[in-house]
């Protein structure tokens, strides 16, 4: 039965990836069960590798650096779930232990570098940015104009001057 | 052996080392954990999440039934394994190993019973295996 059932070419679809659902709970079953399907099984995990075998190509050497580089992040990234450290005991601070015997951490405040303001502000500073900047224009404006001024000022002295001669 | 697998996929080497590194670098925590699992054909596992990611290029690609790409092999160009098989077990090999196509799917495209096709597709595997004695696979 074992061998009709390895047989039946269930095996191969399961390596392949085309079995039905059912299919891949029935075999998970019968290679749990019986050591003849896994046997079976692995033999043609091996054929697969024959076949990839067959079209092998060798990556280039940058295709490796870009993916080790990402899988040494990832396995940095990998997770214990700490439960939070929680003080106990008189208040004083004498007597700390800890709630679980797990890995724990303790929550830290960082500091940051950075400040939250009202969205309101926005407004605020834009109406302050276009009024600096309609000061500016009317300091040289008035710059100009008054230069100007001392200029026509300044002839006007020379002219009565030489009249006065 | 996954690069390879990827560009008989996708046919250009480019594109396929593209798929290669985005499979790696899409890989969660739970996959790699999944692939570090002892009695895991690591080879295997990382060939199904290609397979899986490669479907949605699968379903632009020429169709395997297509009786002439099979016949110009344009699908399965160069593995002598494939090439000893006969015109059927070449159809159900190329459409559940390249194309992703589950028994059911196949049977009702090639008209044939279920049955049928687990039995080409277990001659497919005969084939490899009674040729494989020249081939030394990487332990």
């Amino acid at each position: 039965m074992i061998q009709q059932y390895i047989n039946s070419g269930i095996l191969e679809a399961y390596v392949t990836g085309s079995a039905s659902e059912q299919e891949v709970n029935e075999l998970l079953y019968m290679k749990a069960n019986y050591p003849e399907v896994n046997i079976a099984l692995q033999e043609l995990e091996k054929d697969m590798e024959r076949i990839a075998q067959q079209m092998a190509i060798t990556p280039p050497e940058r295709t490796w650096d870009k993916i080790s580089d990402t899988i040494d992040e990832l396995i940095l990234r990998q997770t214990s779930n700490p439960d939070q450290f929680t003080e106990r005991g008189d208040g004083n601070g004498q007597n700390f232990t800890k709630p679980g015997s797990g890995p724990q951490y303790i929550e830290v405040e960082a500091e940051s570098n950075h400040m939250k303001v009202h969205k309101t502000w926005k407004w605020v500073f834009i109406a302050v940015f276009v009024l600096s900047k309609i000061f500016l224009a009317c300091a040289i404006y008035f710059y100009l104009e008054n230069r100007q001024a001392q200029q026509q000022l300044k002839e006007i002295k020379t002219e009565l001057q030489r009249l006065r001669r | 052996m996954l690069l390879g697998y990827i560009q008989e996929v996708v046919k250009e080497q480019a594109i396929a080392e593209q798929y290669l590194i985005e499979l790696f670098n899409e890989l969660k925590a739970t996959d790699i954990k999944d692939l570090m699992d002892s009695g895991v054909n690591q080879f295997l596992r990382l060939q199904q999440i290609a397979r899986k990611k490669l479907s949605s290029f699968i379903s632009t690609v020429e169709d395997c039934a297509d009786q002439d790409e099979i016949t110009t092999k344009k699908t399965i160009n160069g593995n002598k394994f494939i090439d000893m098989m006969g015109h059927d077990q070449q159809l159900v090999f190329c459409g559940v190993h390249y194309h992703g196509k589950t028994i059911v799917k196949l049977a009702a495209e090639l008209n044939k019973p279920e049955d049928t096709i687990r039995q080409l597709l277990r001659e497919s595997f005969t084939i490899i295996r009674n040729n494989r004695n020249d081939t030394a696979v990487h332990q």
